[in-house]
């Protein structure tokens, strides 16, 4: 009984003692209401979605009157073949990107050539020139190179991304050289040590640079439409944009592709965002 | 093992087909069953254009039309770029009309003077002028345009006010407009008197200045000098600053999202395009009627016109069949008509015209009786278009950054003259 009495002070102070907890729970929710508002206009019919825009309440987020018909208005139309299409150039993107990234940041981590810091430098000066400044200029010889409306002419420019060389490079450099020497004693082919030996040990690091390729197909807007403007080739956000017509919108349909857009990254982020963490930690950027 | 293995599996089927996707994408597009393709674009949905495309593929069995959407924000700069860069992949393209002069002098539309005869005679007097620059025809008009003031019934009738009329002569003005607003406010519960659609676009706010004479802005032998700094462009801009300052109509809501707030009952009046005559008559517990735009009391009335015309890419390699879908567009009733048939704007041709405004007659409701009287009347009495410059494009870019910090707050006269300043110095390049 004694100890019982003793904890109790304790257990009144814990309140201040998850104050933060409390706060972060709070804010965190403050931030999902936006996300929750969308949701709920993709569910009300179009003329209903900004009608109560000014006076927040409960129903602001829970829609009374939930319809799917946003949803299936959208994929009968050439949303679905949109959202397709990102997923494809998205897909090969982080595949074909992936296995250039690997290799020259393998390069760049094992070899000791002439130059190498220079090539180092000039990779990481490419990821910090906003890839909008160029857009127009390198649209004009892609164009001059017949590749406009064309899905290499898409994926292309996400393929070469120096902020996944970088987060690979720093990731093959803690991989111990005893391991290589090991290897190469063994018999080892450089194919062979890369492809036995760093990449299996890589997995977050090839997560992080993967998900960093996905994320930069997944939100280009202005290179598709420069350069794939054709309905056939439309990616997602460029469809999401047409939605908007010069007179009239139907906000309904426009929040239900905003939900659909939304949703597929947020999964494959969810999904694989510990190894993304795993990988900045290791990498020496945090 | 099984889990990695099929893993892996699927990996490399994605792979594999998203290449194979990749590789058939980069294959030229050849016209579909022997038919020539015309590449139009254009800022509307597909919708908007299907009845049209899908009316001149059934009398052109030998064309076909692939519609390109682009979002209407970005359509200027796609075009500026595509076009600039001398692209062929685009036949036809929609002009907004008082860019003609601009996209003329950059040498972005074709001389259509070889229809120029056929133009003249099938669509209005106005909409030739506007498609022309220079004396030679640039474009072929396809709709025009006009304002109506929209009452919703039910809130006028809770506060007990008369509604207005639909008569052109009766118009009422935009001060006793906010004084019955204040009133149906305090009685009904509205949250706002007056909702503009168009509130930082041109198209909305030049009327407000020429109705009371402060002229169109652009001023000079080579329109190049701004005006903006007039008493009619003060007087008109403190009013509208002062329409947001006192909470009668909203700041922080695009022009997009003010149809919703008033369907939604939040305001008595709403001044828009013909557009929202479809929009609203689709909803059935709404009640609502038309009057013409309202003017100042002490001023003229004005109203906004102008709307669409489509030209061809002078870099096009398929100009002929660019023309015949044109032609049937804005030179045929039929074409005409099917612009319009998903959205109901005002068509250009004199013949479609006629139809369209019958129609409006025939079908007219409560809500709608009058219409198209006013139509006639606005377009043929209180229309002015906006100015021909070839430094409209910055013109409006300028001038709808202004209207904003009004809105928002700004002293009418000082942005007006900060404005005047802006356009000077970017006008002097075009000079």
């Amino acid at each position: 009984m004694a100890i019982e009495t003793h904890r109790s002070p304790r257990r009144r102070i814990s309140p201040a003692r998850h104050a933060p907890l409390i706060a972060a729970v709070v804010i965190g929710l403050l931030f999902t209401l936006p996300l929750l508002w969308v949701l709920a206009g993709s569910l009300r019919p179009g003329d209903q979605v900004l009608a109560g825009l000014e006076t927040l309440s409960w129903r602001s987020v829970v829609p009374t009157d939930a319809t799917l018909d946003n949803y299936l208005t959208l994929f009968q139309g050439d949303f679905g073949r949109a959202v397709l299409n990102s997923v494809v150039v998205a897909a090969v993107t982080v595949c074909v990107g992936l296995l250039l990234s690997a290799t020259a940041a393998f390069g760049l981590a094992v070899f000791d050539f002439r130059g190498r810091g220079a090539v180092f430098a000039v990779i990481l000066l490419s990821f910090m020139i906003p890839f909008d400044a160029i857009a127009i200029p390198l649209a004009s010889t892609f164009r001059a190179w017949d590749l406009q409306n064309t899905y290499a002419g898409l994926i292309l420019p996400g393929i070469g991304n120096g902020l996944a060389i970088f987060l690979l490079r720093q990731f093959f450099l803690a991989v111990p050289r005893e391991l290589v020497e090991a290897a190469r004693l063994d018999g080892l082919g450089w194919w062979g040590i890369f492809r036995r030996i760093y990449l299996p040990l890589s997995r977050p690091a090839l997560i992080a640079a993967g998900l960093t390729l996905f994320t930069f197909q997944w939100q280009s807007y202005m290179w598709p439409l420069l350069i794939g403007t054709e309905p056939a080739k439309q990616l997602g956000p460029i469809a999401l944009g047409t939605l908007q017509g010069q007179m009239v919108v139907d906000y309904g349909q426009v929040f239900a592709a905003a939900v659909v857009l939304t949703v597929i990254p947020l999964v494959v982020l969810l999904r694989l965002q510990r190894y993304f963490t795993q990988s900045i930690a290791g990498s020496g950027l945090k | 093992m099984t889990g990695l293995l099929s893993r892996r599996r699927l990996l490399g089927t994605a792979l594999a087909a998203a290449s194979g996707a990749a590789l058939a994408g980069c294959a030229d597009d050849r016209p579909a069953g022997g038919r020539t393709a015309v590449r139009f674009l254009g800022p509307e949905t597909a919708d908007t254009f299907r009845p049209v495309i899908r009316g001149f593929e059934r009398a052109h069995p030998d064309l076909r039309v692939e519609y390109t959407p682009v979002p209407p924000a970005q359509l200027n700069d796609v075009l500026q770029l595509r076009l600039s860069a001398n692209d062929t992949a685009i036949d036809v393209y929609c002009v907004d009309q008082p860019r003609v002069p601009a996209l003329t002098a950059r040498g972005f539309l074709t001389d259509l003077r070889a229809v120029d005869r056929r133009t003249r005679a099938a669509v209005s007097q106005e909409q030739y002028g506007i498609s022309t620059w220079e004396n030679v025809l640039r474009c072929l008009p396809v709709w025009t345009s006009t304002q109506y003031l929209f009452y919703n019934a039910d809130l006028l009738k809770k506060a007990g006010v008369t509604a207005p009329g639909a008569d052109p002569a009766d118009r009422w003005s935009w001060e006793h407009i906010l004084q019955i607003g204040r009133r149906t406010m305090e009685r009904s519960g509205a949250d706002y008197a007056l909702l503009i659609e168009q509130t930082d676009a041109y198209y909305g706010i030049q009327p407000l200045a020429e109705s009371l004479g402060g002229g169109s802005g652009i001023t000079g032998d080579d329109m190049l000098t701004p005006a903006v700094t007039t008493h009619g462009w003060i007087a008109a801009m403190t009013w509208y600053g002062k329409l947001f300052a006192d909470g009668l109509s909203p700041r922080g809501v695009s022009s997009f999202e003010m149809a919703s707030l008033f369907t939604a009952g939040r305001a008595p009046f709403f001044v828009g395009g013909p557009w929202n005559l479809g929009a609203f008559a689709s909803l059935k517990a709404f009640s609502w009627g038309t009057a013409p735009q309202p003017k100042f009391a002490q001023g003229r009335a004005v109203t906004p016109t102008d709307s669409w015309s489509w030209g061809i890419n002078p870099y096009s390699n398929r100009a002929d069949a660019a023309l015949r879908f044109m032609e049937y567009a804005s030179l045929t009733t039929e074409g005409s008509l099917a612009t319009i048939a998903a959205s109901p704007l005002i068509p250009s041709h004199r013949g479609a015209f006629d139809r369209y405004a019958a129609d409006l007659d025939r079908n007219a409701t409560r809500s709608t009786q009058g219409v198209a009287a006013i139509m006639r009347h606005e377009l043929a009495e209180t229309a002015v278009s906006r100015p021909r410059s070839i430094g409209y494009t910055q013109f409006e870019t300028v001038m709808g950054s202004a209207f904003s910090d009004i809105r928002n707050g700004s002293p009418a006269e000082a942005r007006l003259a900060k404005a005047s300043a802006e356009l000077v110095r970017t006008w002097e390049r075009l000079r």
